[in-house]
């Protein structure tokens, strides 16, 4: 069954994609409408499913329910105010969104920023990395069926949201970064609590893993389910977990480094068949390689100086041109095309959301498998709406 | 004896009846006295299942909540034990709602196609020595012909809301209990013929040594198959919440509602009895015999946490998979439990046919090397599929790697626009 | 005896309801519940004969097992609500029934009914036995003095095994014929595409376990 499934070839769609027929051409039993408000489509998604008893024999994806035209928005917005909406693109990993937005306008203006900002937001991008595979962590169990593991994960983000908390204000929509460094420096205690808290994410990141992640029911749940090789994720556009599961070591912080991430030493986790279980557990292991960065960054990082450039202060007009700038999200990478001519709000703003393009690949990976794999398999590719929609 | 409803009626068996009969019937007439003691009979068991399912849900959603972490209903009453209460008032008064295209009578049957089983299944499980509110002797395979009445009220429940995710349960629902009653069935055979009687009562004073020692197979091929007949995790397919939203119940609301989920509650109850009464030894204990009735609770308390911590503990197994594990696993492990019991009999039974207590002993040896054995045997069969390689240790492969492409940000501080 | 009577009355009124509504209602569906209704009539007059072992089987192989297996086949059909449209075969079914009602009734006057004395209301059961075949009582009573109180089932059992050992095998393998048959209509045709042909015969995997069930059933 599951090489079947790694030979099947999705043709593309029908031009009228709600007719859309089934590949196979015989008789369907059923249509059956999965979302938009079904539990486990993660969000507004709808999956129209065609199956024959339990198999699903085509799918048709429906978005656009969460569609706000964010990125016309910042059309309308000052760069300062642009942020706001990039906490609400991928809005599990706020702070990772603000950073390369962030980046994108200082590589325009050619900003520098001041060295413990960065370092700061590198820690705080790798914290929201673990919050966010975590939250992954809780749904894939949730979505196989196991309701514990989802609590003891949540427990491990709703600290890191703490300390998010303390530092910003909020616990998700941050609205921390700034063109040029920080809107302030972090609170006095928070090197002590993050001291704090890294043995604490550890324990809760092993206990999940101890509780789920070899269980013999979740293996055979997520083992050999929708294998996806590894010139298939390429040609379909596949970032992050999603591509490395597939056994294509390939991430921005590596292949390109941005920020500080030459500075420091870790692993890029691949997988080896590209299943549900190996994008699980490559994010698992993810987060162990984003604790060994905080640990490097808390030792490199400055104890003092400013975290603001004087040139982010003021009104921020970047010279007329365009920049395309990337990093590695948890979901995958991220893009921001930015045009800007010269006034102080951005011209055209485009983003490459990781979320939708590794959602392109969804009808490859759901025809041939069960009506109840399609939970899991969507749970594997970790989608958020918010960023798919925009 | 001239009474037109007298005690000549097969209710007259049960003891129960024959004792509230007889002392009811010193101050009223027999016909009175007669619907008194059924009324009494009928009392006891509407609201066994309603207090059991009530004590259920309360410990589920309490013990869950201290699994995860987390404190679980604790505002009402002591340790939030009036919960159920609220938890019923509120149902009450939700809006009842009936899908327009629904097959409404079938719709409304199903609530009480639901409820009837777990109070007739309880009706014979004996919670003290001579206590069942009906002592059969065929005690055993009632509770399988009960159990399997179910099947039919998920199926109308599916087919009468006119929706495919409760169609889809249902199905399913339907298939997991047709397939999981053989395994059943067979590993009950063995209890049987130790007891040599189908009657519960036999059953529990046969058990010289609890039969959950003698018969290890038997008893997890029952505790399976019945959490599969419950709708209980890891086999809860018929309600898969993640795929299916609630299965077949998705489109009741309200009284309905609470009657369903009183029924799934109540049978957990009523399940862990018919465990306690078949395996665990029912009301014996230490200590003084009258106090039968709380052995026999606290054995099905133990035994109701048991199914509340596999709850907690398990992911849910797919519905092929589910299907697998019972004809492929469940089903031979029975029938070599069958054969083994059955040889055992034979040859360790004395002249009369009479096992001793030495004779259970060392049927429990042969059965526990055996269900080792099956269980190396079936595990091996089963583990070759899964094989977990953790990522980033591929053995002997290399990985494909992407050229380091230059980052088109790079080389573009600022280029001229339109 | 007077309580009996009345549960009696009581089932039957069920029982021939339930059976006019299966013939006469549209909705398969429902026709498929009022059978249901049928066998668990069927299996209270097992009771009220102290019949409990026959009663219990009777719920659980027809009330469980085989209406299910209706059910399934009637969510098969399409346009259940519909019921089946009339065809040319209407006259020679007219016929088949009023011949098979003819044969019933023949048996049910022509067959000597014989009644145990109150004492013996444990081995009622194997009268219905007797009924239909040329048993002895003394037989009967043979068989029926092994189950005193423990088990009605075991004059049963030492029947199916001693005498009608025969017809029990012919029993056996006619569901084996029955079982090859479901295997072999369901067995998937041969596809023309690699990857459908693999999801066939997944599908029949699952069919041919669920024909598996029914005849262990």
């Amino acid at each position: 069954m599951a090489d079947a499934a790694r030979n099947v070839t999705a043709p593309p769609l029908d031009s009228g994609a709600a007719q859309a027929r089934p590949v196979s051409g015989e008789p369907v039993e059923m249509l059956l409408n999965m979302g938009p408000q079904h539990p486990s489509t993660h969000g507004v998604f709808r999956m129209v499913l065609w199956v024959d008893g339990e198999k699903i024999v085509d799918i048709v994806p429906h978005i656009g329910y969460l569609h706000r035209g964010s990125e016309k928005l910042c059309e309308g917005e000052q760069y300062h105010q642009v942020i706001t909406l990039f906490d609400r693109l991928d809005y599990i990993a706020n702070f990772n969104n603000e950073h390369v937005y962030v980046r994108a306008v200082e590589r325009l203006m050619g900003l520098e920023v001041p060295e413990r900002a960065e370092y700061l937001r590198v820690i705080l991008c790798e914290l929201n990395r673990i919050a966010s595979h975590l939250l992954f962590i809780a749904t894939m169990g949730l979505d196989a069926g196991a309701m514990t593991p989802s609590m003891f994960c949540f427990r491990g983000r709703e600290r890191i949201q703490a300390l998010f908390e303390a530092v910003s204000g909020a616990r998700m929509m941050h609205n921390y970064f700034r063109i040029g460094g920080l809107k302030e420096d972090v609170p006095e205690d928070f090197m002590p609590r993050l001291r704090e808290l890294m043995p604490q994410i550890r324990e809760d990141l092993e206990e999940s893993d101890k509780l789920l992640s070899f269980n013999e029911i979740f293996l055979a749940r997520l083992k050999d389910i929708s294998p996806v090789t590894a010139e298939d994720a390429i040609d379909y556009g596949l970032t992050g977990p999603c591509l490395r599961a597939s056994g294509v070591e390939y991430d921005v912080r590596k292949a390109a480094p941005y920020s500080l991430y030459d500075r420091f030493d870790f692993n890029v986790p691949t997988g080896l068949d590209g299943d549900c279980w190996d994008r699980y557990y490559l994010r698992v292991q993810e987060c162990y390689e984003s604790l060994s960065i905080i640990e490097q960054a808390m030792e490199q990082m400055p104890a003092e100086g400013n975290v603001l450039s004087s040139l982010g202060r003021r009104l921020v007009r970047p010279p007329a041109g365009e920049v395309y700038v990337r990093a590695e999200n948890p979901r995958g990478e991220i893009g921001v095309y930015l045009v800007s001519d010269g006034s102080d709000r951005p011209y055209r703003l485009k983003v490459r959301p990781p979320s939708f393009c590794n959602l392109s690949a969804i009808r490859l990976m759901l025809i041939n498998t069960w009506v109840a794999d399609s939970v899991v398999i969507l749970g594997s590719l970790d989608i958020v709406m918010g960023e798919v929609d925009r | 004896m001239n009474c037109v409803l007298g005690p000549d009626n097969i209710l007259y068996d049960t003891v129960l009846f024959r004792e509230v009969y007889n002392f009811v019937g010193q101050v009223l007439p027999c016909w009175l006295s007669w619907f008194v003691a059924g009324f009494v009979i009928i009392f006891l068991l509407v609201n066994a299942v309603l207090l059991g399912a009530a004590a259920f849900s309360w410990m589920e959603r309490r013990l869950i909540g201290k699994f995860q972490n987390r404190l679980g209903p604790n505002r009402w009453g002591p340790f939030g034990l009036f919960q159920p209460i609220a938890d019923m008032v509120k149902l009450l008064f939700k809006e009842d709602l009936t899908p327009g295209t629904a097959d409404k009578l079938v719709f409304l049957a199903v609530p009480v196609a639901m409820v009837a089983p777990v109070m007739l299944m309880l009706a014979v499980v004996p919670f003290a020595k001579d206590t069942a509110l009906a002592n059969l002797n065929v005690g055993v395979l009632y509770i399988l012909a009960v159990t399997s009445v179910t099947s039919i009220a998920i199926f109308m429940a599916g087919w009468s809301s006119n929706n495919r995710f409760a169609l889809f349960g249902a199905a399913r629902g339907v298939a997991v209990l047709i397939s999981y009653e053989v395994p059943v069935v067979v590993s009950l055979l063995g209890v049987v013929m130790l007891a040599g009687s189908m009657s519960l009562a036999d059953v529990v004073s046969a058990q010289t040594l609890p039969f959950i020692i003698v018969q290890p197979m038997a008893f997890f091929v029952f505790v399976a198959g019945t959490a599969a007949e419950l709708n209980r995790t890891p086999f809860d397919m018929a309600e898969a919440e993640s795929e299916l939203i609630a299965g077949y119940h998705t489109e009741y609301s309200g009284i309905k509602f609470a009657m369903i989920q009183a029924a799934e509650f109540g049978g957990v109850m009523a399940a862990s009895g018919v465990i306690v009464t078949l395996f665990l030894g029912g009301w014996e204990g230490p200590a003084a015999h009258w106090l039968g009735w709380l052995w026999f609770l606290l054995k099905t308390m133990a035994v109701a946490v048991g199914f509340i911590w596999v709850r907690a503990t398990f992911p849910r197994l797919r519905i092929d998979q589910l299907l697998a594990l019972a004809w492929k696993f469940l089903l031979p492990v029975s029938l070599i439990n069958l054969l083994a019991t059955a040889l055992e009999i034979y040859f360790l039974r004395d002249a009369s046919g009479v096992l001793t207590r030495g004779d259970l002993g060392i049927m429990t040896g042969i059965n526990l090397a055996l269900m080792a054995g099956c269980v190396f045997l079936f595990g091996s069969l089963v583990r070759e599929k899964v094989r977990p390689v953790a990522p980033g240790l591929p053995p002997g492969v290399t990985p494909v790697i992407l050229p380091a492409r230059e980052s088109p940000a790079r080389d573009l501080p600022a280029g001229e626009t339109d | 005896m007077l309580f009996q009577d009345v549960v009696f009355w009581l089932l039957t009124v069920v029982a021939v309801g339930s059976a006019l509504g299966v013939v006469l209602i549209r909705d398969l569906f429902r026709a498929a519940l009022l059978l249901v209704a049928v066998f668990v009539a069927v299996g209270g007059y097992f009771v009220l004969l102290n019949a409990e072992f026959l009663a219990v089987v009777q719920v659980l192989i027809y009330a469980g097992a085989i209406s299910v297996l209706i059910i399934f086949a009637v969510m098969l059909t399409r346009d259940v609500q519909q019921g089946n449209p009339p065809n040319r075969l209407q006259i020679p079914a007219v016929a088949l029934a009023a011949l098979l009602l003819a044969a019933l009734v023949t048996v049910a006057v022509d067959t000597q009914w014989s009644f145990l004395p109150e004492g013996e209301r444990q081995s009622v059961e194997l009268v219905q036995t007797a009924a239909v075949s040329d048993i002895s009582p003394e037989t009967l009573e043979q068989a029926g003095a092994a189950g005193e109180s423990a088990a009605q089932g075991v004059g049963l059992a030492d029947l199916l095994i001693g005498r009608f050992v025969l017809p029990f095998e012919a029993v056996s393998v006619l569901l084996l014929a029955a079982l090859i048959g479901a295997l072999a209509l369901v067995r998937p045709r041969p596809a023309p595409q690699d990857a459908r042909a693999s999801g066939a015969e997944s599908a029949s995997e699952s069919a041919g376990a669920g024909a598996a069930g029914s005849e262990a059933d």
